[in-house]
C-alpha cells in the first residue's frame, strides 16, 4: 500500500506509457479506427514532453514562463529546415525564391544534414535561453516580471520570424514537409508511423525518467527550496541565479525536442507556435494536469488536447473553447493540483475507508 | 472542505466523461450509409479569422442545404462534419487529417487563409483527396488536389491595376499586412507597373494587428502618389480608413484600390469612410444576374435581413455546385473519378457572377472580373465588368511576369 502512494505517479506513467504502447494492436484490432488517430497521439506525446519541461521550471522551481512556446518553435523549425531541405534535395525553396534569394542562405546550410540539425535544434534554443536567463536571472527579475519578460520575448521572436519571410516564409511557415523516416500517411506507410511513434514514445520515457531523477538529487530539491523560499536560499549560501538558469535551458531544450517530434507529426511548422496564446496554452496543460508532479503534466497534455481534438467538431463546435476555459477556471479556482491532486487526495481516503468497511 | 472537494472532483469527473463520450458517439455517427455521402467543413469557428470564415461556412450550409432540397448528388444526400481549425494552420493540419482519414468524407470545403491551404495541401496530396479552396488569393501553386474556386492574380489583381493604368493613375503606393498574399501581389503589381514605365512611389507593410498607421500615411503623403493599391487584411483596413478619415482624406484625394475589402468589410469599416473607394473583386451582392438574386435571397432568408453576401462566400457556395456537377459527370464519389471528370474542362456551374468553369488543367476557375466602386450604402457596384477571363495562376501569359521572372522554381 505504501509503496503505491509512494510510487503512484510513476505506476500511473508506466500505466500511459503501456497503453500508448499497445497502440498499433488497439489499431490491428479495431479499437481506434484510423491512423490520424495514431498521428494525433504522437502530437500528444510531444505535447507532454513540452509540459514536462514547463512542470520543471514552474511546478518544481514556481517560475512560470509564458513563453516556451518561442523554444517549441525552434526546435520545430530546425527539425522542419532540415526536413525541407530533404524534400527539396538541398537546393533553395520556393518562397526564398520568391523572395528574392537564389542561394540557400547562410543561416539554412547547417541544416542540410541530420546530424548537424540535431545538434542546433538543441544548441539554438539552449544557446538562447541560457542568454536570456543568464541576464534575467542574474538580475533577479522573478515573479510576474519574469512572465511578462517571456512573453514579450516570445512576441519579438514571432514579429521578427514573421519579418523574415525569405528566410522563414513568413506566417506560412514551413510546410510541405515529410517526417524523418518519409511519409507517415495511410496504410501503405504504416511502418513509418508506428517507428517515429515508438521513438517519440521512447524519448517521452527517457525525458520523463531524466526529470524524475533531476527532481530526486540535491538539485531538484533545491530547485524546490527556490520555490518555497527563494530569499532562504540565497541566504543558505546558493547561487540561486545559476539553478534557475540551468533549469530553464533544460527546460527550453526539452521544448525544443517536442517541437521537433511535433514537426515530424503535423508535417507543418507556423510561427503561430511560437504566440503567446499558444504558450499559454502550454501552461494550462501543466494546471490542469497538475503541476509539481511529472506524470501531471503528462496527464494534463494528453487530457486536454485529447479533449480539444473530440470537442471542436459536430455540435459543439462553436463552444468548445468555454468548455476548456471553464475546465481551466475551475482547476485553478478549486483544485490547484489539478486532476493529480484531486486524484492523490482523494483516492488513499476512498481506499482507506473501504478497507475500514471491510474489516 | 474535505466534501466540497469531493464534489468538484465528481462534477469535473462527469464534465470530461461527457465531452469524451459526447466526442465517441458522433464519431461513431460518421460511416455514411448508401443514402448519403459525407463532406468535410474545414474552417475557423474560433480565433482571429472566424469572423470571416462563418460567411463562407453559412454559404457551404446554404449550398448543402439547396442541393438536398432538390433530391441531393447522384441521389444521396449530402451530410456535412464541421471541424474548427481555430485559426491555427496546425490545427488545420490535425482536422484535415481526420476528416480524410478517419471520417473518410469524399471531399472537403475549406480554408481561408494561404497558411492553413499551405498547411494542409501536401496532407490532400498524400492521401489523394480533395479541397474545395474558396477564397482569392496569390497564385504561384497549382495542386492536382486542390480546386480554387477563388480568383487567381490575373482575375483579381492583375485587371485591377491594368483599370488603373487606363484611367490615368501615374503613382502608385503599395500598402499590404506583412504575410504571403500581400507580398506576392504587390511583388506582381511592382512587375506589371514598372513593365508600363509608371512608378512605383512606396512600399510599405503593416503588421496583422496593427492599429497605429501614422508613419504609414504620412509616407504616403510623401510620397505624392496618386493612388494606393491597398493589400491590408482584416482589421488592419479598420484603422488605416478611420485615420484617413480623420484626416479628411476621401477619395478624391487618395484614391484606393483594396483587394480584401468586401461587402461584409463595409459593414464594418462603414460606408461613409469607404463611399468612392475602388475594389476588384469577381462578385458583389449588386451583381446583376437571376441566380444572384435567388443566392442574395436565400442568404438573407437563412442567416437573417442585416447579412450581405461577398466574394469569398459566393466562391464558396460555388465551390458545392461545382463539386455536385463533377460527381455528377464522374458518376462517382471517389476522387480520382471527379478528378478525371474536372481533368476533361466542361465542369461548369452557373453561379450568382455568371457561369464559371474548372480548368481542367490548374483547377482554377474561368470566372469574369469586376472592379467596383464602394456605394454610399455600403454596397458595391461594378464600373467594369469583363467576360470571363481563363486562370492563369502562374502568369505565364503575360510578357512583363516572365520579363520579371516571377515564375516559381522549378
Amino acid at each position: 500500500m505504501k509503496g503505491i502512494k509512494k510510487q503512484g505517479n510513476n505506476i500511473t506513467f508506466s500505466v500511459i506509457v503501456i497503453i500508448l504502447a499497445l497502440i498499433p494492436l488497439f489499431y490491428s484490432m479495431g479499437v481506434i479506427s484510423s491512423t490520424s488517430t495514431i498521428m494525433f497521439l504522437g502530437k500528444c506525446i510531444a505535447f507532454s514532453i513540452a509540459a514536462i519541461g514547463l512542470d520543471l521550471i514552474w511546478g518544481y522551481t514556481g517560475i512560470l514562463s509564458l513563453g516556451h512556446g518561442l523554444y517549441f518553435a525552434l526546435g520545430g523549425y530546425a527539425m522542419a529546415m532540415y526536413l525541407k531541405l530533404q524534400a527539396t534535395g538541398g537546393k533553395i525553396t520556393e518562397f526564398m525564391h520568391t523572395g528574392g534569394l537564389t542561394e540557400l542562405p547562410m543561416v539554412w546550410r547547417p541544416f542540410t544534414s541530420l546530424p548537424a540539425s540535431l545538434i542546433m535544434m538543441i544548441l539554438v534554443p539552449a544557446a538562447v535561453a541560457g542568454i536570456i536567463g543568464y541576464f534575467i536571472f542574474k538580475n533577479r527579475v522573478k515573479g510576474v516580471y519574469f512572465s511578462i519578460i517571456s512573453q514579450a520575448l516570445t512576441w519579438a521572436a514571432y514579429s521578427v520570424f514573421i519579418a523574415l519571410s525569405p528566410y522563414t516564409n513568413g506566417n506560412v511557415g514551413i510546410s510541405e514537409i515529410k517526417s524523418v523516416f518519409g511519409s507517415i500517411k495511410g496504410d501503405a506507410n504504416l511502418g513509418n508511423l508506428y517507428l517515429l511513434f515508438y521513438i517519440a514514445l521512447a524519448i517521452m520515457v527517457v525525458i520523463y525518467a531524466l526529470s524524475y531523477i533531476l527532481v530526486q538529487t540535491k538539485f531538484g530539491k533545491l530547485l524546490v527550496a527556490i520555490r518555497d523560499g527563494e530569499n532562504r536560499t540565497y541566504f543558505s549560501g546558493y547561487c540561486v541565479s545559476r539553478y534557475k538558469n540551468v533549469i530553464y535551458i533544460i527546460s527550453a531544450v526539452f521544448a525544443a525536442v517536442a517541437g521537433a517530434l511535433f514537426v515530424n507529426f503535423n508535417g507543418s511548422i507556423t510561427p503561430s507556435q511560437m504566440t503567446i496564446s499558444y504558450s499559454i496554452t502550454m501552461v494550462i496543460w501543466v494546471a490542469v494536469g497538475g503541476r509539481g508532479t511529472l506524470v501531471g503534466a503528462v496527464i494534463g497534455a494528453f487530457f486536454i488536447n485529447l479533449c480539444e481534438y473530440n470537442l471542436s467538431s459536430g455540435e459543439l463546435v462553436n463552444i468548445w473553447q468555454y468548455i476548456i476555459g471553464a475546465i481551466f477556471t475551475v482547476t485553478i479556482l478549486f483544485f490547484k493540483g489539478g486532476i493529480v491532486g484531486v486524484v492523490r487526495d482523494n483516492i488513499p481516503s476512498l481506499l482507506s475507508k473501504r478497507k475500514g468497511v471491510s474489516r | 472542505m474535505k466534501k466540497l472537494n469531493k464534489l468538484m472532483a465528481l462534477a469535473v469527473a462527469a464534465a470530461s466523461a461527457i465531452s469524451l463520450a459526447s466526442c465517441g458517439s458522433s464519431n461513431a455517427e460518421n460511416g455514411s450509409d448508401s443514402s448519403t455521402v459525407t463532406v468535410g467543413l474545414l474552417h475557423s469557428m474560433t480565433g482571429s479569422m472566424a469572423i470571416s470564415e462563418q460567411a463562407v461556412l453559412d454559404a457551404e450550409k446554404l449550398a448543402i442545404d439547396e442541393i438536398n432540397a432538390a433530391g441531393g448528388v447522384n441521389g444521396k444526400t449530402i451530410e456535412y462534419i464541421e471541424e474548427d481549425g481555430a485559426s491555427e494552420p496546425s490545427t488545420f493540419a490535425t482536422k484535415a487529417e481526420k476528416l480524410i482519414n478517419q471520417d473518410k468524407v469524399a471531399t472537403v470545403f475549406g480554408c481561408w487563409t494561404s497558411a492553413s491551404r499551405k498547411a494542409v495541401k501536401s496532407i490532400f496530396e498524400d492521401y489523394g483527396s480533395l479541397l474545395w479552396y474558396p477564397v482569392q488569393y496569390e497564385g504561384m501553386e497549382q495542386s492536382p488536389n486542390i480546386v480554387y474556386t477563388g480568383a487567381a492574380p490575373n482575375q483579381q489583381i492583375v485587371p485591377a491595376v491594368e483599370y488603373l493604368i487606363d484611367q490615368g493613375y501615374k503613382k502608385f503606393f503599395l500598402m499590404g499586412s506583412d504575410y504571403v498574399f500581400p507580398r506576392t501581389a504587390n511583388m506582381i503589381i511592382k512587375a506589371q507597373v514598372e513593365a508600363t514605365g509608371l512608378e512605383v512611389v512606396g512600399e510599405e507593410y503593416a503588421a496583422m494587428d496593427q492599429t497605429d498607421f501614422a508613419s504609414i500615411i504620412s509616407k504616403i503623403e510623401a510620397s505624392g502618389c496618386d493612388v494606393i493599391l491597398n493589400t491590408l487584411n482584416g482589421t488592419g483596413n479598420v484603422s488605416f480608413f478611420k485615420q484617413m478619415a480623420e484626416k479628411n482624406y476621401t477619395s478624391e484625394d487618395y484614391m484606393t484600390m483594396s483587394f480584401s475589402i468586401a461587402e461584409e468589410e463595409v459593414k464594418t469599416i462603414g460606408a461613409d469612410i469607404l463611399k468612392g473607394h475602388m475594389v476588384s473583386w469577381n462578385y458583389y451582392q449588386t451583381t446583376d444576374t437571376p441566380e444572384n438574386e435567388a443566392f442574395v435571397a436565400a442568404y438573407k432568408a437563412a442567416y437573417g435581413e442585416d447579412r450581405v453576401t461577398s466574394d469569398p462566400a459566393e466562391a464558396a457556395y460555388d465551390a458545392v455546385y461545382l463539386w455536385k456537377a463533377a460527381v455528377e459527370k464522374a458518376g462517382s464519389f471517389e476522387t480520382e473519378d471527379v478528378l478525371a471528370a474536372i481533368k476533361e474542362g466542361d465542369v461548369s456551374f452557373t453561379a450568382p457572377e455568371g457561369t464559371v468553369t474548372i480548368d481542367g488543367e490548374n483547377q482554377h476557375l474561368v470566372k469574369p472580373v469586376r472592379i467596383g466602386v464602394i456605394g454610399e450604402d455600403g454596397l458595391i457596384t461594378a464600373v467594369v465588368e469583363t467576360d470571363p477571363v481563363e486562370p492563369d495562376p502562374y502568369l505565364t501569359t503575360y510578357d512583363w511576369a516572365v520579363a520579371a521572372n516571377i515564375q516559381p522554381l522549378e
